[in-house]
């Protein structure tokens, strides 16, 4: 077993992590349950990768995400951040203070609201990760309310999370008189950077998880890089670097869509693309692989035909991306199966180190990748074998759209798909269906890494209702069906099969020059409008031209005819 | 939480307005931070909308708790705080004195005076308490032996400042004999290096010093010692875990047999690190009852843990990294980057090393050092917010014995040197200046007497009784401060209630500063972030 820590930057990032570590917490419900699917039962990931074993004080056994969750102060909602839901006021009322004799005033916030969810948790305690889909009659109304609450009701990550986080996992911070309402460049982080206190205590709960890993694998580390968070994220990515240096980060910059609305006037316009640029520039410099997730729309884009996703709830937004980052951890936790039961369980499983290395060293020396998903991934047909390869669409935004590239390099992973007549397809049908799919492309990459694994994506009751009424319980596309307007949500579909694919090519070129051209041309170029923001937001001459001549060094990189570097030696 | 009084949105606005927005915010914050000040201050439980709870009798904490809005208040909160990042002390007297001076300042523009001659007031008043601040200190000598009594009582004023008397006695020989632990001749003072530790305990409130250090793990084998005395520390920064980093040259092995000789080679390579150290080991410990502890910044992985723990020894991975630091001068030693060519000498000593273990938490005590420049204060409490008090008091009180070693001096507290020299300045400097900038001087003097005001304030006392007798007193040339218990004059040096000097150097500097700008408004002023906004 090789562990992998999570760490989470921002508001958005947290919204993702809250979906991602809710399929967590329903797999391991799943797992135990005599009812559940077989595919959760019999081919389980290994748990451990993500989870730790630990106790409490009082001595009660916990088991925990490895997690760093870093976010603005309030944004934890009604969890406090020791992972408990906090005191409550009456309480506060009683407590004593035993540091002082003098005088004591309290000054009590108004206590934020646990909504319908959040309060059937703690009825519902000491078991709060049950699967979902209860059979007894009376309660699916009750579930009902519950799902239809978080449609209205989500207004802090922490609504809808049904995980029990470890005390040392959630940070708020506390930028003195930073207004994190208005948290919207690189700049507006300098003074919560700048305090040493500050990083010093995210730094000490990282070393908090990676201490007790034998051998980790990997970081996986999830930035909202809309704002000033992406800020906190390079100096913390920076920290990593220089302390677990040879642990390899996979890093994801995921982005609301709402983030994408257009300026107000020019000078948001430059400074918009001038955060766009740096932000990239730092966040890649000190990371092993960088995955950029979020289009500007999702209700308008290709996943459009199976989901309807509202872009203004981040409930909704942050759903695809949590489910895309599931299926990219899977091969990092397929059991290691010896040769002999290759067949049943799954097959290539990998760890991160080695899929850092396959994605940026195997082609071109490029580290930035595009993400694309089947969500649901479609069936295989029986007697025809080519697995459907244009049912992946991107989640990396500003990309071209060409798959020509001949020294791509991509690693796919497919995880419980189905076969016609809603089998679960085995991993050799699925394997095969894959490689002949691969066989017929025009242009092949020049390299690829393929993951399969029978377990699906399971759908926790927490999830928002997105599902067009064309996907079946079992998240199988039906055809011929009524277009319904109704969507369904959890209590319908049980399970999702998924594809996702991590791919290094030139498509994402376009991405890279256009931070490239905008550095320089509001930043460095002569009289650019833009040099006075970047000082302000704390870069000197000197530093604004490194970071250009990073970024013109990753599009060269990448430039069909300059920068390939000679073929396997 | 969040003052509201602070947040108005003030939108375009004239010069008197934006006047009258500055002396509302001195004054709106001088009010929230007033109870705080001194021995007899109010505590602050500042309970969060999740029921997290925060525990303050600092102004410098209490400010950043705050969710400040108004441009104006931002300014003054950001000077209380540098004035805390720079000495650790007197935020909430650097609030007090900013608010005061704008209260001042406004009686007299309301009677027609103009701000500018204030501010030349200011000026000099500031220059003269600067100078009479000189003579009125009192000086330490510091040399090779301290003068411990006098560096207790100014961590004990501290301290009691902070915490109910009982507990910051207890607290004063501590942080007085940390500091002096770490003190090295001709080198600065870097409190960095006392580390402050904390355990969560049910009942206990308790808080030692250990002339050592304390880690925040264990050791990840169970065939370990937990326990162990004479022991050499080695203070490594070095990789022994197998990481497959030279992975590029060859990821896509031929066969298997490659693979699994490319495995081999690198596992080899970190075996042949342990291997070192075990050699070293045996050569300084083999036949003695010396034992061997490794603290390791790098990580250490299984197989490595297996090799170290047979041959006997003692190994941490993943120790912070400014323990590295902290070990060699506790211990003594180097801290080692590479196996290659260690040495005895290379080792540092520490005469016990023992493990604690409290739930899924375990401590490393490293203790009984010989000669140490390095140590720990371990701070035991019921609850986050009890402990977390407690170690900004902690802080207060190095900061303040730290200072006293650094200012080589010291000033007689408890309001007797803002009497003193307000008195100065009535008697001595108002004259000399001529014109309207007198207003100023005036303002100023009046203004220092904030401080023995709230004090006897919060003290339950009559503000105006205690000033007119600690001022009879000053001009019979008796130089005292307030009793908080009575309200009676008292000799501050009697009762040993000291001040550190940088401090009070900088509220006097750094008040006038802040005042003056906000006096000066020549420029419109909007609320908020849209100050930076183009039109
Ligand atoms: N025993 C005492 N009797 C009277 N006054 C005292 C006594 N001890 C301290 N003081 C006075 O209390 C003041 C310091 O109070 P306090 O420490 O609460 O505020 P501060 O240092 O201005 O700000 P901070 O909140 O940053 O500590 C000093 O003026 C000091 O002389
Ligand atoms: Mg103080």
């Amino acid at each position: 077993m090789r562990e992998v820590v999570t760490v989470q930057v921002g508001g958005f990032a947290n919204f993702v992590g809250s979906h991602f570590w809710n399929f967590q917490d329903e797999l391991l419900g799943l797992a135990d349950d005599p009812a559940a699917d077989a595919a959760f039962r019999t081919a389980p990931l290994d748990m451990d990768v993500l989870y730790r074993t630990g106790e409490t004080l009082q001595g009660v056994s916990t088991y925990c995400p490895r997690l760093v969750s870093i976010g603005s102060r309030g944004s934890l909602g009604s969890l406090s951040s020791s992972g408990a839901p906090g005191l409550s006021s009456a309480a506060s009322d009683q407590l004593n203070v035993t540091t002082w004799s003098g005088n004591v005033t309290r000054s009590v916030a108004k206590p934020h609201g646990r909504n319908l969810f959040l309060q059937s948790l703690t009825e519902q305690e000491p078991n709060p990760s049950t699967s979902n889909g209860g059979d007894n009659s009376q309660k699916s109304v009750e579930d009902k309310d519950l799902v239809e609450c978080l449609e209205k009701d989500v207004n802090f990550w922490t609504d809808y999370t049904k995980v029990q986080y470890h005390p040392q996992s959630l940070y708020e911070m506390y930028g003195s008189w930073t207004d994190f309402d208005k948290f919207d460049n690189f700049g507006t982080a300098r003074e919560v950077v700048s305090e040493w206190s500050l990083m010093e205590e995210m730094n000490e709960k990282l070393r908090f998880f990676v201490e007790e890993c034998d051998h980790i694998q990997g970081i996986q580390f999830i930035v909202d890089d809309s704002g000033g968070f992406s800020s906190i994220a390079a100096t913390y990515l920076e920290n990593i670097a220089d302390d677990y240096t040879n642990t390899p980060v996979l890093l994801y910059c995921v982005r609301d869509p709402v983030t994408h609305g257009s300026s107000r006037n020019q000078r948001e316009t430059i400074s918009r693309s001038l955060h766009d640029a740096v932000s990239f520039s730092k966040l890649s410099s000190f990371c092993s692989l960088m995955v950029p997730i979020g289009l500007p729309s999702l209700s308008q884009s290709y996943l459009s035909p199976f989901l309807s996703i509202q872009d203004a709830k981040p409930f909704h937004s942050s759903a695809i991306s949590a489910a895309a980052i599931h299926s990219v951890t899977v091969p990092f936790r397929l059991q290691n199966a010896g040769p002999a039961s290759n067949i049943a369980h799954s097959s290539g499983n990998i760890d991160m180190r080695e899929l850092v290395h396959i994605i940026s060293d195997q082609g071109r020396q490029n580290m930035v990748t595009a993400l694309d998903v089947a969500m649901p991934a479609p069936s295989l047909k029986d007697g025809n074998d080519l697995w459907n390869m244009k049912s992946l669409h991107s989640l990396t935004p500003e990309i071209s759209d060409e798959e020509e590239d001949p020294y791509s390099v991509e690693s796919l992973v497919v995880h419980g798909v189905l076969r016609a007549g809603g089998h679960r397809a085995s991993i050799s049908q699925v394997k095969s269906s894959v490689y002949s799919a691969y066989e017929a492309r025009a242009t092949k990459p020049k390299f690829s890494h393929l993951s399969v694994s029978p377990c699906p994506l399971p759908i926790p009751l927490p999830f928002p209702s997105i599902f067009r009424s064309n996907i079946s319980q079992h998240g199988e596309i039906l055809g011929n069906h009524a277009e319904g307007t109704q969507t369904k949500g959890s209590l319908d579909v049980e399970s999702i099969p998924m594809a996702a694919r991590l791919r290094s090519s030139n498509a994402v070129l376009p991405f890279i020059e256009r931070r490239s051209l905008s550095l320089q041309k509001f930043g460095v170029a002569r009289g650019a409008l833009g040099t006075q923001i970047l000082r302000d937001w704390g870069f000197g001459r000197e530093e604004m031209e490194d970071m250009g001549e990073h970024l013109s060094r990753m599009v060269r990189a990448l430039r069909p005819d300059d920068g390939l570097t000679s073929d396997s030696d | 939480m969040s003052i509201r009084m602070l947040n108005q949105n003030a939108e375009v606005m004239n010069k008197s307005a934006a006047l009258a927005m500055n002396i509302g915010a001195a004054k709106g914050l001088q009010d929230v931070l007033k109870t705080n000040l001194g021995p007899k201050g109010t505590i602050k439980m500042l309970v969060g909308g999740a029921g997290d709870i925060k525990l303050t009798k600092d102004g410098n904490t209490l400010l950043k708790e705050m969710q400040i809005q108004n441009p104006t208040a931002i300014m003054i909160a950001r000077t209380a705080v540098a004035q805390d990042d720079t000495s650790g002390d007197g935020t909430t007297s650097t609030v007090l004195f900013i608010g005061e001076l704008m209260k001042m300042s406004e009686r007299c523009i309301e009677e027609g005076t103009h701000p500018r001659f204030l501010v030349d007031g200011f000026e000099v008043a500031k220059k003269a308490t600067l100078e009479f601040l000189e003579t009125f200190k009192t000086s330490v000598v510091i040399g090779d032996q301290p003068d411990r009594e006098i560096l207790k009582m100014v961590a004990r004023t501290t301290l009691r400042t902070k915490l109910y008397e009982g507990l910051a006695d207890q607290l004063t020989d501590i942080v007085v004999n940390a500091v002096l632990c770490i003190r090295q001749s001709d080198q600065p003072i870097d409190l960095f290096m006392v580390e402050i530790m904390h355990m969560r305990h049910k009942f206990d409130v308790d808080t030692r010093l250990i002339e050592g250090l304390v880690l925040d793990h264990g050791s990840r084998h169970p065939d370990m010692k937990r326990r162990a005395e004479n022991c050499y520390i080695l203070t490594a920064n070095v990789s022994l875990e197998y990481e497959k980093s030279e992975i590029n040259a060859g990821f896509f092995y031929s066969n298997a047999e490659q693979r699994e000789k490319m495995v081999t080679a690198e596992r080899r390579q970190v075996d042949e690190r342990v291997q070192k150290i075990i050699e070293l080991k045996n050569k300084v410990c083999a036949g003695t009852d010396k034992n061997f502890v490794v603290i390791n910044q790098k990580g250490i992985d299984p197989p490595s843990l297996d090799l170290l723990a047979r041959a006997g020894i003692i190994a941490l991975r993943r120790a912070k990294r400014r323990n590295m630091e902290r070990l060699v001068l506790a211990c003594g030693g180097e801290a080692i980057n590479s196996v290659e060519g260690m040495t005895e000498e290379c080792l540092g000593w520490a005469g016990l090393v023992y493990e604690h273990v409290l739930g899924e938490e375990k401590y490393t005590f490293v203790e009984n050092v010989k000669n140490p420049h390095s140590c720990t204060i371990l701070i035991k409490g019921p609850n986050d917010h009890t402990i977390a008090q407690i170690k900004d008091a902690v802080r207060d009180g190095l900061r303040s014995v730290k200072n006293t070693v650094e200012d080589e001096a010291v000033v007689l507290g408890a309001g007797a040197f803002e009497i003193a020299a307000r008195k100065n300045l009535i008697d001595n400097v108002k004259k000399t200046v001529k014109g309207r900038a007198q207003l100023g001087v005036g303002a100023f003097a009046d203004a220092l007497l904030v401080i023995p005001k709230t004090l006897a304030e919060n003290s339950g006392l009559d503000t105006q009784d205690v000033i007119v007798s600690l001022e009879n007193e000053h001009d019979r040339g008796l130089v005292v401060g307030l009793n908080h218990n009575t309200g009676e004059p008292v000799d501050p040096e009697m009762e040993g209630i000291y001040d550190n000097y940088s401090v009070k150097r900088q509220i006097v500097n750094s008040g006038p500063i802040i005042a003056s700008q906000l006096l000066l408004v020549d420029e419109v002023i909007r609320a908020g972030r849209n100050m930076r906004k183009p039109t």
